[in-house]
């Protein structure tokens, strides 16, 4: 068994295109999708008239408290020119106890963003005038702090969990394809006669079936694992340390996808077909699956049924589960259990199916 | 050592093999020639174990193969009528995927690749994948690869189909000293009748599924001891000529192809006057008219009224 299974690998050392393929195709999707809502981070220039370069500085690290926007000093030249060149929509003037805002053209995110600032702000001046008043001693906001960060606590989860929704969906879909299309070899193999000569050789057909099986699994499984630890670190995603329950609704699944490229091949027993077929499995089953967009805005009821019969669907919402709610194992023994006796299912029919063609 | 009763496969409703017995003395070497699609390698893959045969037996010192692979398995060497390699893989990684999975290993691996390299005349180029060999070399690679685990019968599936006289003198050779020498036990798969007469001590001939003669190759043509093949080649070929032919008295047989006839005639018949009497009659021109003394070709042809290769 070892043997064929060295012996794949080799194969795939020798032709490594698609699998490298694949996880570069996952990294490019996931960063440019998943990527691009991160940096929307807003930045606003801030320049005054009246005050001081020190009070600005001091106002601007005050201001910057806050995450979710970052305040960056310009002056008023500047942000003229750089609004005129359209290089950034809109700039803040600050005064002592008001402000403004420079636009130059309507920008969408304008009205959130003037909606923050004047919380953020009005409550600035309401504690420099307490400060003012009390220039000795501790002034303490509570309530209002506390509001303001449930409010980005609430968006920042959003953010993550589209996030988290792209890569696993990504990384899952991708995974998917590679399992899939190695599994053609299998009917390569057949067609080619090494197959039949592993056949007649003394290696038993169990062995010769786990030695192909684990290979893919394999793969899959380095493909996923590349893949996160890629993306993770290249846009600084946490996937948190919930790492058991993640692992076994990983590993369920690609055994759920390894026994289904059995079937399919058993099907399909030829590659110009199964070139075809796979895609149109793949994707179909990835858009079900809510591998592209979140289950939750599909309303169509027969479309979330066929969901739940697809191992894509119950792996995907199982990882995103294990990561955003850190539940135990033993609270995701039905996604796990589903998978596994997908496995099971598509596993035996295959072989069989298999088995019975080439004796006939 | 080798058995083989009764056996039978049908794919469906088309009956691959119907009936064919035969048997393989240990040290023998013994052709199966047969026509395209004749049911020699639905045979050989129901001897080899890969195919369960629908009825029949075959049995390995006595032992039911189906039942008791294991048995055959590890002294058993096939050569698949394709090439049945990982292209992309080497000569030399091909070899020891093979002979690893027969559980040769180390020093004992090294050294058999090697030796079966030589033999074959490959070891310049046995770190090359084997997609850049020629159509010959890759031939031979597919035989070394079944000689990896040193069998001690080997069953060979057209093993020169398509390739240049060359390897194909080569490859027949290496066959002939295997057996002479090492004792291997050849089960040669072919319709190349001169490699069988040149190569094996017994022959089988199958058609439609059957084997319908077999003997030494002396016993074969004895069965066209009472007769002799006249070839007579024409300009061009006319139906009334070869209905004069047929009529005539002492011909037993009239094949047409594209050269002429062949007539096969009662032994010491000396038909040649009444022969160009008839072309003269049917205002045919013979080229060339020559008396032959039968080959195992003319066996199957008298045994099937086709010849072996179209
Ligand atoms: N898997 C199969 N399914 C259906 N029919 C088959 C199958 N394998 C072989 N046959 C049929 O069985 C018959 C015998 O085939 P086989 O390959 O044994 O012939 P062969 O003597 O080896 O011919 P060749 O000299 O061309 O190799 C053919 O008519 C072929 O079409
Ligand atoms: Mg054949």
């Amino acid at each position: 068994m070892l043997n064929v299974f060295m012996l794949q690998w080799k194969r795939l050392i020798k032709q490594p295109l698609l699998v490298l393929l694949f996880i570069g195709l996952t990294v490019l999707f996931v960063y440019f999708m998943g990527g691009a809502q991160i940096n929307s981070t807003v930045k606003i220039p801030v320049y005054s008239e009246t005050l001081t370069e020190a009070e600005l500085t001091d106002w601007i690290e005050r201001l910057n408290k806050d995450a979710s926007i970052i305040f960056e000093p310009t002056d008023y030249e500047t942000a003229k020119e750089d609004i005129r060149m359209n290089e950034i929509g809109f700039a803040l003037e600050l005064e002592e106890d008001t402000y403004r805002i420079l636009a130059g053209r309507q920008d969408e995110q304008l009205p959130v963003i003037e909606q923050q600032l004047n919380q953020i702000l009005t409550e600035q001046f309401r504690l420099e005038e307490v400060r003012k008043e009390f220039p000795t001693s501790e002034i303490e906001v509570k309530d209002f702090i506390t509001l303001l960060e449930s409010q980005l606590v609430e968006t920042g989860s959003a953010q993550t969990q589209y996030q988290l929704q792209i890569l696993v969906g990504m990384a899952f879909y991708f995974s998917v394809y590679t399992i899939l299309f190695l599994q053609i070899s299998l009917v390569e193999e057949k067609r080619m006669g090494t197959w039949n000569r592993l056949i007649f050789s003394p290696i038993s057909k169990t062995k010769l079936y786990l030695g192909h099986l684990s290979y893919y699994y394999l793969v899959g499984l380095v493909q996923i694992l590349l893949s996160f630890y890629i993306l993770t670190n290249l846009l600084g995603i946490d996937l948190g340390t919930n790492y058991l329950p993640m692992a076994a609704i990983t590993l369920a699944f690609l055994f759920a996808i390894v026994s289904l490229g059995i079937l399919i091949t058993a099907l399909v027993p030829s590659p110009q077909s199964l070139q075809v077929v796979i895609p149109i499995i793949t994707t179909s089953m990835a858009m079900l699956s809510g591998a592209f967009w979140p289950l939750e805005i599909v309303s169509n009821r027969f479309l979330l049924f066929i969901a739940e019969l697809m191992p894509l669907k119950h792996g995907l919402q199982g990882l995103i589960d294990a990561i955003l709610y850190e539940p135990s194992i033993s609270e995701l023994l039905q996604p796990i259990g589903i998978l596994l006796l997908m496995g099971i299912l598509f596993m035996g029919s295959g072989i069989n199916l298999m088995e019975r063609v080439s004796k006939t | 050592m080798i058995e083989v009763k009764n056996l039978g496969k049908n794919f469906k409703k088309k009956i691959a093999v119907d009936d064919v017995s035969m048997y393989l003395d240990e040290g023998e070497s013994v052709g199966l020639l047969g026509p395209n699609g004749a049911g020699k390698s639905t045979t050989i893959s129901m001897i080899s174990t890969l195919l369960p045969p629908t009825k029949g037996t075959v049995k390995y010192n006595g032992k039911n193969v189906l039942k008791e692979p294991e048995e055959l398995r590890p002294i058993l060497g096939v050569v698949p009528q394709e090439i049945a390699l990982y292209e992309e893989l080497s000569a030399y990684e091909n070899m020891s995927f093979f002979g690893k999975v027969y559980g040769i290993s180390g020093k004992k691996l090294e050294d058999k690749i090697q030796e079966t390299l030589d033999l074959v005349g490959l070891k310049e180029r046995q770190k090359d994948a084997v997609e850049t060999y020629s159509g010959g070399m890759k031939r031979r690679i597919n035989i070394a690869v079944a000689l990896m685990h040193d069998p001690e019968i080997l069953i060979m599936d057209e093993p020169t189909v398509g390739i240049d006289p060359q390897s194909r003198n080569y490859i027949l050779e290496m066959v002939r000293k295997l057996n002479r020498e090492r004792g291997l036990t050849v089960l040669y798969t072919s319709h190349y009748m001169e490699e069988v007469e040149k190569l094996c001590d017994r022959v089988y001939i199958m058609d439609h599924g059957q084997i319908i003669a077999s003997g030494t190759k002396e016993e074969l043509k004895s069965i066209l001891s009472n007769e002799e093949t006249i070839q007579i080649q024409v300009e061009e070929t006319k139906s009334e000529f070869r209905d004069l032919l047929s009529s005539q008295e002492g011909v037993n047989q009239v094949l047409e192809d594209e050269a002429g006839y062949n007539l096969i005639v009662s032994k010491g018949e000396q038909l040649l006057g009444e022969i160009f009497d008839h072309a003269k009659q049917a205002n045919i021109k013979i080229i060339g008219i020559h008396v032959k003394t039968p080959t195992l070709e003319d066996v199957f042809l008298h045994l099937t009224g086709r010849k072996l290769r179209d």
